[in-house]
């Protein structure tokens, strides 16, 4: 008999908090960079007689990213504490959430190949991270170390552990939960979602289903640190399950990390090992009523979602996908492409051209779509003229160059470019394309014989004269010259 | 003059008015903790030089006019689990080694700003953990007045240096009695305020639920005094009550307890209670009654029955995730050893003591999964039932009467192998922790055989300035307590 599989993933996603201090002390929450144990104090090196006070901004920005996730906000929420020993973890417990986390039962749609899957969020909930272990030998190397370091300058940073369902069915579908993720995070200044400097953190739990009706058990993976980590570790766990369940064997439910290097995972043996964490709530920390005022009051303050942005775009705009995706992904991009269009600019060639040359420049030149010289107002004056066929785009383009570079408006810049409106008169037009078919006389001849059904001559030959005009007139001018002056040459040759 | 003999107000009066200095004070109490000392071990840290130090900048301040605070010149003594920026803070154990913390606990700040004369910090049962001062790695404290008893617990050495007057008050810690057992071993007052009334930021956690500052003193007036200066807010322990503080000297100017309904535990006068003891309940609630105040009765049999048992869970549960942080990584004993979990081992095996040992094995088993609903989830519900009786124990009363300890001073050694019987001293102090309520230990003189007796009585939570009235009438009619010198002088 050929069995089958169904794969069955949940992800845990750690997501730093975008504050300026930790989540119980008033330390700074930079660590990278930084010189080791210098942004600590007694409470978040633990230090005896030290407790923790509850940093509202992390909780403010927990709430927010719950209600992004459609998440209801518990009214009343409590820290627990999770005992392991580990040298990175100063008091000996974590203050994470247990069994009343901030926020529960949420959902967050995934656009997968033109299709929307919702998948369901079990919890959101609050902890502070961990401090971070350096193993480094006496010259500086990073392996075979006789003893470690341990910085805990990262100790007491704000986490917020997002939950997802069992509702996962592969490694695309994980990636673009992650990404999905990484986009809200960011998109609300929640985070900065940076999975390399470890901003955000991955664990995914995957399982097997068989079609015999077997459930292999549950594999948590660890140590991925990138979304392309996690695809493969998926991958590769995947396969490795499935050949288990083949040999009629059972999965041992365990906690595997993944080596990016071998391309493996490996059972773990470390701190994760079969721990009782012996929960229990953390007496140094009262219960907390959230207000119900404040939870109206962010909600209220919500930008319109990303996926929700995103739909609109496609549905009401007619943007492509592609279009979409990348416009919606930054609230700043997409107010700046909104306000381009409500100063007049036609919707599909404001998102070409904020796509294209807007997001460039951002690129380019690492200024915050923000501050860049030329606003969306500029842009939209520029993109009128493209519209209304005054400016080609050719030359629409080389204003926008100067604008930017100069930090002038459209008519400062066509006029230093020697470009304006409607720049040829119509004689000038008719007198450029008369010499333009006269210079080509095969061509032209080929086009009046009615043998260039391809019309690439004729194309050829407009280029020129765009070329010549610098662009100055709309295409459709150009068409409309070339034919005016080709029927008066049949006429003439008649 | 004979200083160490002195009220904490009348010291500081005295300097304030220029009619002695503070050096001369602190010198004088200095001599008195030298010379006894030896016999009694209340200190684990005698700040002699610092004393002195502070004890001239007082004076200096009061020369050039300017007010040395309530407490100025006042020397005092604090629990050794209260963290000194700079000085050594061993907690009664080996584990904390020479660990200097780099900051004071808000209550060291406090007094400090009040002028207080730190001149020690006491002994104590390792980590709070004990009613004798027996468990301390610097060896046991004696009681000032018997030497051969012990001081109580587990702020012994705290208790001890106000009744031997090395100092007019000291602080203590109380998680289930641990300042009202060894003031009514010791022969003075104790207070454990409201849960929340007093900081605990600084003070090392044993169990933080339950965990509560408060002061001995001799006097119900200096009581008050040092409890205006410690009882306040601070937003760096999130369990301390924000908003203002009563102004506890007012409360005692003109104490009366006219109308005032006063309850007696029918449960706690059972036969275990040692007669004297109960003598002292049944002439206080008397003196109360002809003061015009009404004797009732009141039932609290959840505390009777259950406190014991629940505390005993809750606290090492508690205890077992605190004191999880020694592990010999950034501060205090190492015993090194060739891998992480060997040196954990080795290190908390050489650094705790075995009834600290005894009492994180008992909660961390409380704690485990598999065992918490039937322990720690269960006692939790036992403290909730215990809160409510109280709740309905106050709607008949006003305060509680009753016994602060069943027995009188036990001798050294006497309990040391017998951790239950030891845990039996706390058995009417720690329903009051459990409920967070103040309660506070009275002295009431002495008995024929020259030992302390005492009353503890108990209010509803924030009325710590209510209790301080009733003592004050106590106070008046049993008399205030004297300084012994354990025979040595």
């Amino acid at each position: 008999m050929d069995l089958s599989f169904e794969t069955v993933i949940g992800l845990e996603v750690h997501v730093q908090l975008a504050t300026e201090s930790k989540l119980f002390c008033s330390c700074p929450t930079a660590y990278i960079g930084t010189e080791p144990n210098t942004n600590v104090c007694p409470a978040c090196l633990g230090l005896p007689g030290s407790l923790p006070s509850l940093n509202r901004r992390a909780l403010e920005l927990g709430v927010k990213a719950a209600l992004a996730l459609d998440c209801s906000v518990n009214a009343m929420t409590r820290f627990h504490r999770k005992n392991y020993f580990y040298p990175d973890l100063p008091k000996a417990f974590q203050v994470s959430q247990y069994d009343i986390p901030l926020a529960v039962s949420g959902s967050m749609p995934i656009f997968l190949e033109g299709r929307v899957k919702n998948i369901n969020i079990t919890r959101l909930h609050l902890e502070e991270d961990a401090g971070k272990l350096v193993h480094k030998t006496a010259d500086g190397r990073l392996s075979g170390a006789s003893f470690s370091l341990v910085d805990y300058n990262r100790g007491g940073v704000p986490l917020a552990e997002i939950v997802s369902e069992p509702e996962l069915s592969s490694p695309e579908e994980a990636r673009e939960y992650v990404l999905t993720i990484r986009r809200l995070v960011r998109y609300l200044e929640v985070s900065d979602g940076d999975m390399e400097s470890g901003s955000l953190r991955v664990d995914a739990n995957i399982s097997q289903k068989c079609s015999d009706g077997r459930w292999g058990s549950r594999v948590e993976i660890k140590n991925v640190n990138s979304v392309r980590a996690m695809e493969r570790a998926l991958e590769y766990e995947i396969i490795r399950q499935r050949e288990i369940l083949l040999n009629g064997e059972e999965i041992v439910q365990e906690t595997r990390h993944w080596d990016d290097g071998a391309g493996v995972t490996r059972s773990s043996r470390s701190k994760e090992e079969a721990h009782d964490y012996r929960y229990f709530p953390e007496p140094d920390l009262p219960p907390i009523k959230i207000d119900e005022e404040l939870v109206k009051y962010i909600g209220c303050s919500l930008p319109e979602l990303p996926w929700d942005r995103r739909e609109r775009y496609i549905r009401e705009w007619g943007l492509s996908q592609a279009d979409s995706v990348s416009l919606s992904e930054n609230q700043d991009v997409a107010l700046y492409l909104e306000k381009t269009v409500a100063f007049g600019a036609d919707r599909q060639l404001a998102a070409n051209w904020v796509r294209t040359y807007i997001l460039r420049l951002q690129n380019e030149t690492g200024v915050a779509i923000n501050d860049l010289a030329v606003g969306p107002e500029d842009l939209a004056s520029l993109l009128v003229h493209v519209k209304q066929g005054s400016l080609s785009s050719t030359a629409a383009k080389d204003v926008l160059g100067i604008m930017f570079a100069l930090g002038v408006k459209v008519g400062a810049a066509m006029e230093k470019s020697g470009i304006s409106a409607g720049g040829v008169s119509r004689d000038a037009l008719f007198e450029t394309v008369a010499r333009i078919l006269e210079a080509n006389p095969a061509e032209t001849g080929v086009i009046i014989a009615g043998g260039d059904t391809a019309v690439r001559k004729r194309k050829y030959l407009m280029g020129l004269v765009m070329k010549e005009i610098r662009g100055q007139a709309a295409g459709e001018e150009v068409s409309a010259a070339f034919d005016a002056v080709l029927g008066s040459i049949r006429d003439r040759s008649l | 003059m004979i200083f160490h003999e002195m009220e904490a107000s009348r010291i500081a009066s005295g300097i304030r008015d220029g009619e002695f200095t503070a050096r001369d004070v602190v010198g004088d109490c200095l001599a008195r903790m030298q010379a006894l000392e030896p016999v009694l071990n209340a200190l684990i840290t005698p700040l002699s030089e610092k004393a002195i130090a502070k004890a001239e900048s007082i004076d200096k301040a009061v020369s050039s006019g300017k007010s040395p605070g309530p407490l100025g010149g006042v020397p005092v003594v604090v629990k050794d689990n209260m963290c000194t920026r700079g000085v050594r803070t061993t907690c009664g154990s080996r584990i904390l080694g020479d660990w200097k913390p780099p900051y004071d606990a808000t209550v060291i700040e406090l007094l400090e700003k009040a002028g207080a004369v730190v001149i020690g910090k006491s002994n104590m049962d390792e980590f709070a953990m004990g009613s004798s001062t027996e468990h301390s790695a610097f060896g046991p404290a004696s009681n000032p007045r018997d030497t051969d008893r012990v001081p109580g617990g587990s702020s012994g050495g705290s208790a001890a240096s106000v009744a031997a007057g090395y100092v007019p008050i000291a602080l203590g810690s109380d998680t289930g009695g641990s300042i009202r057992q060894p003031a009514a071993f010791c022969g003075v007052h104790g207070l454990k305020p409201t849960y929340g009334l007093v900081s605990r930021w600084g003070l090392v956690a044993f169990a933080s639920s339950l965990d509560q500052i408060g002061p001995f003193a001799r006097s119900v007036s200096d009581m008050a005094l040092v409890m205006d200066v410690i009882a306040s807010y601070d937003h760096k322990d999130s369990t301390c009550r924000p908003g203002g503080r009563p102004v506890f000297s007012e409360s005692i100017k003109e104490p009366s307890v006219k109308g005032k309904k006063v309850g007696i535990v029918r449960e706690f006068q059972n036969g275990t209670l040692d007669g004297d003891i109960e003598r002292s309940i049944e002439n206080t609630a008397s003196m109360l009654s002809s003061s015009g105040a009404e004797i009732v009765d009141i039932s609290l049999p959840e505390s009777a029955a259950y406190g014991l048992p629940c505390y005993y869970i809750i606290a090492p549960a508690e205890a077992s995730s605190n004191l999880a942080r020694f592990d010999g990584v950034r501060y205090g004993l190492r015993e090194e050893a060739p891998d992480l979990i060997s040196q954990f081992l080795r290190t908390r095996s050489a650094g705790f003591g075995e009834e600290v040992q005894r009492r994180i094995l008992t909660g961390t088993f409380a704690l485990s999964s598999g065992y918490y609903d039937a322990y720690y989830l269960l006692a939790l519900k036992v403290r909730r039932r215990i809160c409510v009786e109280f709740t309905q124990a106050f709607e008949a009363a006003d305060v509680i009467l009753m016994p602060a300890t069943p027995s009188l001073p036990f001798r050294k050694g006497e309990f040391i192998d017998d951790p239950i019987s030891m845990y039996m001293s706390d058995v009417f102090t720690l329903p009051v922790n459990l409920a967070g309520l103040p309660g506070m230990t009275v002295s009431t003189g002495m008995n024929a055989s020259g030992l302390p007796l005492s009353v503890q009585i108990v209010a509803p939570r924030w009325a710590d300035s209510r209790l301080l009235e009733f003592a004050a009438v106590i106070e008046a009619w049993a008399g205030r307590p004297g300084i012994s010198s354990g025979g040595v002088l």
